[in-house]
């Protein structure tokens, strides 16, 4: 990443705030990480670790009414829409007061007014729904987009392909990502597919399509930047490969032996946090003290996101009953009366 | 000829009632809108949205292309966005390629996370059109399992107008099962009015005192066929149309059976862990003191539907089995 | 699904061929392969099957016809019939078991049933099952409810009771007997004749035996209905039904009414076992443990109305019989035999009969031949 782009084309607020999100996503996860080795949180777990930079720079590059299908491994996107550690540690915690109410765990977190499209355990079923979503903003002239996306394995599913080209037929305002996480489990990228680069894909459909480094926030920050401003200038969707290493399990439950030592121990040079304070530094915008303060302060957060899930009460057997059907049509997104001229 | 306007006297046959609702609601809500194969262009496999894409414009009657999951996916997006999408299934079979959408996207969304999913998947089901095991399928059994989604059925054109009316301004997904046997086979005359066919309600399309007849869809004809030829010995059936498959009408179901006391219940989809299970469950459980006689169920045998006339015949439900059953309970 | 029939092809140089008879009427019903129609050609004659099975509703070629091979002949409509083979395929429950006439108070009775009988008190032994096998239909309940007061309830027909009398409540059974007799009156043309009887020979026989009257009776009365089988019949609008089997009804006293339990094929049987089954009837219907096929299906009825010391009657007619006969009290009595005065055991035999069905002449040669065979029969034959 240039460092002279850099430095035109991102403004000092916006990096440190994204430095403060990639922070707390890390320590938000280090949280629910531990949470689940003691035996507090049951079911899945899923993190980030050491990929926060994509769905923390993708989500920086979003204004405020547009929308996002992510998947699980997008926690920091969760954070900048503005779901709390609290409401995302009770979603943990099985609690009533996350965003599903108990009714669905870990990473399955939706909320229309905060523009987040729930997702489902199938992998990739989230894109066929994120186009559907472009495709009303543009048929209601809405300068609005989505942003939406899923690993390397979700690109092996029907439904990556369907909605690769039904964005690219019908010139959709939406940027599909493929978050290249190099194993989908225990399933390296060479059984996955016959390609080395997702992004050849995105020609096969019609689209264009850029490799990114996942791992530095400027350049996934940048990257979406200009795919988002094509989209809301009518030219159609951009397919974005963001490049990166699973540091952790598929989950928190899988040791990931089938990961060779070596691969992980070079990624951990590569990580994130390191790579964005390197950063911060060769710019001048912080260094070892307001670092350690950042980091403070996210853990001060989730602490008290903590606090607030550990009080909050859990649901009760009969409200397993509720919810099946609604009784009225969905509230739309945040300021979906707002329409926008292009960007 | 099927482009219609509001303002209809006259005959109009099952396929035409169902433009018609179409039709009405995208001229009220303007964020009713059509997706699927071949509906723009061509107007339509079964001509249903003839003339259509002139009216409305390329964005409204959306030619989508050969990806159900795709398009389905599609329409619970934009559903969420605050638009009412009616996606078209080609033919009922070709649902079970959106079938992942369906039931664990589009059925599950409100209730993991409380957002609504206005989308109506239309479906044209049923055989006795020499289409063989992938033109023929009645699919309902799969989606009835299914916890969130709405099914219906309807028999007549008045009906098909109203549920599909009913269907499209529904805050949930339906999926709308019209029989592909009846669209030209029969013709109605229908109210001016914007009339509305409530969904869970069933009808009873003809009273009787003996012999209940619960049942939806092309066998609704066949029961009252039935129930002519069964005058003559003195049996009188009465045929309840459910109308719609989920949520079952239980209270009319079991109006009818406290009733007559005997009950037959008929469908055309296979019979093992069809509806007409469910439905006489809840009779064994709900209406035990109010039984005459055994439950009995006609149904397709289970297999895929077969091509050949003779194999196709033999396979479906026929007014004549109604009729021996009939005879049987009523001597019980 | 209509099926068409065509003049088939008989033979390679064949061209036509005739309608011999058509072996269905037009409207008849026929089964697959069954012989629809024959056919004559130069050649042969044969006997065409059916190809399909259903209703014969179109014939187009008359018997007699000659037409071309390939002339439509005829339609069968299969819409209103399905072989049961098939229509196992598509029905669950078609082979409904039908229910099996248990012993009376051990009957199955459906949830329906069981349920409308608690609502209104029904001693479901009294109903009378149109069922499967006899079984008690919710028709057949709700008939019986519809048809009684409810036992325990007040019925007064003129205003309250005053002081000086006492209401009794119509049981079922009264008003079932009730609505009978007047409705037998009202549909027969009842008359009377009077015969006597000398039972010596029966009174002979009958000592040290233990044997009633009634069992004689009845075989004098099977063997007169033989003779003069119009007794044994019935009225109908097409005619009169003679009926072949002689079904005798044993008129039963009981504490609260009557009962008329019936020996069947009295014809065939013995006086020991007549006089046997007599008792088990009449057991049985004192102690309400009889069956409603028991007291169904007689084709004449006895009353032995002599045991209060009854003379001669004129009973009712039990319908749809056309005659009844009462037997009054056996009592010694003077009368002439070659001029001069003997002792013997009299009884007086009535005989109701329905004038619509036969005349006095009948009648009389009828009760002629039960006076006969009561007095010269040979009863150690017939024991």
């Amino acid at each position: 990443m240039d460092l002279a782009d850099v430095n035109s084309e991102i403004k000092r607020a916006d990096l440190l705030h994204m430095y403060s999100y990639l922070r707390l996503t890390r320590a938000l996860e280090d949280r629910i990480t531990a949470l689940y080795r003691q035996g507090r949180i049951v079911g899945g777990c899923y993190t980030s670790h050491g990929m926060e930079a994509i769905a923390v720079g993708y989500a920086s590059a979003l204004e405020r009414d547009d929308v996002i299908a992510p998947f699980h491994r997008d926690m920091g996107a969760f954070l900048i829409r503005g779901i709390t550690p609290g409401e995302i540690l009770a979603q943990y915690l099985g609690k009533r007061t996350g965003p599903t109410k108990g009714k669905d765990g870990n990473v399955h977190m939706g909320d229309l007014k905060r523009g987040i499209i729930g997702f489902v355990s199938h992998l990739a079923d989230n894109l066929p729904v994120a186009t559907g979503a472009a495709l009303a903003f543009k048929m209601r002239g809405e300068s609005r987009i989505v942003f939406t996306g899923t690993g390397d394995g979700g690109t092996s599913r029907g439904d990556f392909h369907e909605a690769m080209n039904f964005a690219a037929v019908r010139k959709l305002p939406v940027v599909i990502f493929c978050n290249n996480n190099q194993y989908a489990y225990s399933t390296p990228i060479r059984y996955q597919m016959a390609i080395s680069d997702v992004v050849d894909r995105a020609k096969a459909y019609g689209m264009p399509g850029e490799i990114v480094d996942g791992n530095d926030v400027a350049a996934v920050y940048l990257a979406s930047k200009r795919a988002i401003k094509k989209a809301r200038a009518g030219e159609g969707p951009t397919f974005l490969e963001f490049k990166t290493m699973r540091m952790h399990g598929h989950s928190e439950h899988d040791p990931a032996k089938y990961v060779p030592r070596e691969l992980l121990e070079e990624w951990k040079t590569r990580d994130p946090i390191l790579i964005a304070e390197r950063l911060l530094v060769q710019l001048g915008y912080g260094d070892e003290t307001y670092f350690h303060e950042v980091g403070e302060r996210a853990k001060k957060e989730v602490e008290a996101g903590l606090e607030f899930a550990e009080k909050s009460p859990l649901p009760e057997g009969p409200e397993a009953l509720e919810g099946v059907f609604a009784t009225e049509g969905p509230d739309g997104c945040a300021n979906a009366d707002q329409s926008r001229s292009a960007a | 000829m099927t482009m219609t306007t509001t303002q209809t006297t006259g005959e109009v046959t099952y396929l035409e009632a169902i433009s018609q609702a179409l039709d009405e609601e995208m001229m009220r809500d303007e964020r009713v809108f059509l997706m699927g194969e071949d509906i723009g262009q061509y107007g339509g496999a079964f001509r249903i949205t003839e003339g259509f894409l002139d009216k409305y414009g390329e964005w409204r009657i959306l030619d989508t292309p050969l990806a159900e999951s795709g398009f389905v996916g599609a329409a619970i997006g934009a559903a969420m966005m605050g638009l009412r999408p009616v996606v078209e299934m080609q033919f009922a079979d070709f649902i079970s390629c959106a079938f992942d959408q369906i039931t664990e996207v589009a059925a599950k969304n409100h209730y993991r996370w409380g957002a609504a999913v206005p989308m109506v998947i239309r479906a044209p089901f049923g055989g006795g059109v020499h289409g063989g095991p992938f033109h023929s399928e009645c699919p309902e059994g799969w989606f009835f399992h299914s916890p969130g989604l709405k099914l219906v059925a309807p028999s007549t054109p008045y009906d098909a107008k109203g549920l599909l009316k009913a269907a499209i301004r529904d805050p949930n997904p339906v999926i709308y099962f019209e029989h592909k046997f009846l669209y030209r086979r029969i013709k109605a005359t229908l109210p001016t009015d914007d009339f509305i066919v409530p969904i869970g309600k069933a009808d009873v399309k003809r009273p009787g005192s003996d012999i209940s007849v619960i049942t939806y869809g092309a066998m609704v004809h066949l029961a009252l066929e039935a129930a002519q030829l069964l005058t003559k010995e003195g049996i009188d059936l009465e045929v309840l149309d459910l109308r719609t498959l989920v949520p079952l009408d239980k209270e009319a179901i079991f109006a009818t059976v406290h009733k007559t006391s005997k009950a037959i219940v008929l469908h055309e989809d296979n019979k093992t862990g069809g509806i007409g299970a469910e439905i006489s469950a809840l009779l064994a459980e709900e209406c035990f003191d109010s039984l005459d006689g055994p439950i009995m169920r006609i149904a397709a045998p289970d297999t895929p539907v077969p091509f050949s006339t003779p194999l196709e015949e033999f396979f479906l439900p026929k007014t004549a089995d109604i009729v021996t059953a009939a005879r049987t309970l009523a001597a019980y | 699904m209509a099926t068409d029939i065509i003049m088939p092809q008989l033979g390679e140089s064949i061209a036509e061929g005739t309608v011999v008879k058509w072996l269905v009427p037009l409207g008849g019903t026929i089964e697959k392969d069954q012989s629809l129609l024959e056919v004559e050609t130069e050649k042969v004659d044969l006997e065409v099957p059916s190809p399909a099975t259903g209703v014969l509703n179109e014939i187009l070629v008359k018997a007699g016809e000659t037409v071309a091979v390939g002339t439509l002949l005829a339609r069968i409509d299969s819409t209103s019939v399905s072989t049961p083979s098939e229509v196992i395929h598509r029905v669950g429950g078609v082979v409904v078991r039908p229910v099996e006439p248990g012993a009376p108070g051990e009957e199955h009775h459906s949830p329906a049933v069981r349920q409308l009988a608690k609502e209104h008190e029904v001693d479901l032994t009294h109903v009378k099952g149109t069922g499967a096998g006899g079984r008690v239909t919710k028709k057949d309940v709700l008939e019986f409810v519809s048809q009684s007061t409810p036992a325990g309830k007040v019925s007064v027909a003129n205003g309250e009771p005053s002081m000086g009398e006492e209401v009794l409540p119509l049981t079922p059974m009264r008003k079932t007997i009730a609505d009978r007799m007047l409705k037998s009156r009202q549909t027969s043309a009842h008359v009377s004749t009077f015969f006597e009887a000398d039972f010596s020979s029966i009174a002979a026989f009958r000592k040290g035996r233990d044997l009633t009257y009634l069992p004689f009776v009845v075989r004098a009365v099977t063997r007169a209905m033989r003779d003069v089988p119009m007794v044994n019949s019935t009225w109908g609008d097409q005619g009169i039904v003679i009926k072949k089997d002689l079904h005798i009804g044993i008129a039963t006293a009981l504490e609260d009414g009557l009962l008329v339990p019936v020996v069947r094929h009295a014809d065939r049987k013995t006086l020991t076992q007549l006089a046997k089954e007599i008792a088990d009837l009449a057991e049985r219907a004192r102690s309400k443990k009889l069956s409603p096929d028991e007291v169904q299906g007689g084709t004449f009825t006895i009353t032995n109305h002599g045991g209060f010391g009854s003379l001669f009657s004129a009973p009712i007619i039990h319908q749809p019989q056309i005659a009844i006969l009462g037997v009054g009290a056996v009592q010694k009595r003077p009368v002439v035999i070659n001029d001069a005065i003997a002792i013997r055991p009299m009884g007086y035999l009535s005989l109701s009969f329905d004038h619509r069905v036969i005349d006095g002449a009948t009648a009389d040669q009828f009760m002629a031949k039960v006076k006969h065979y009561l007095e010269q029969s040979h009863w150690e034959q017939i024991l």
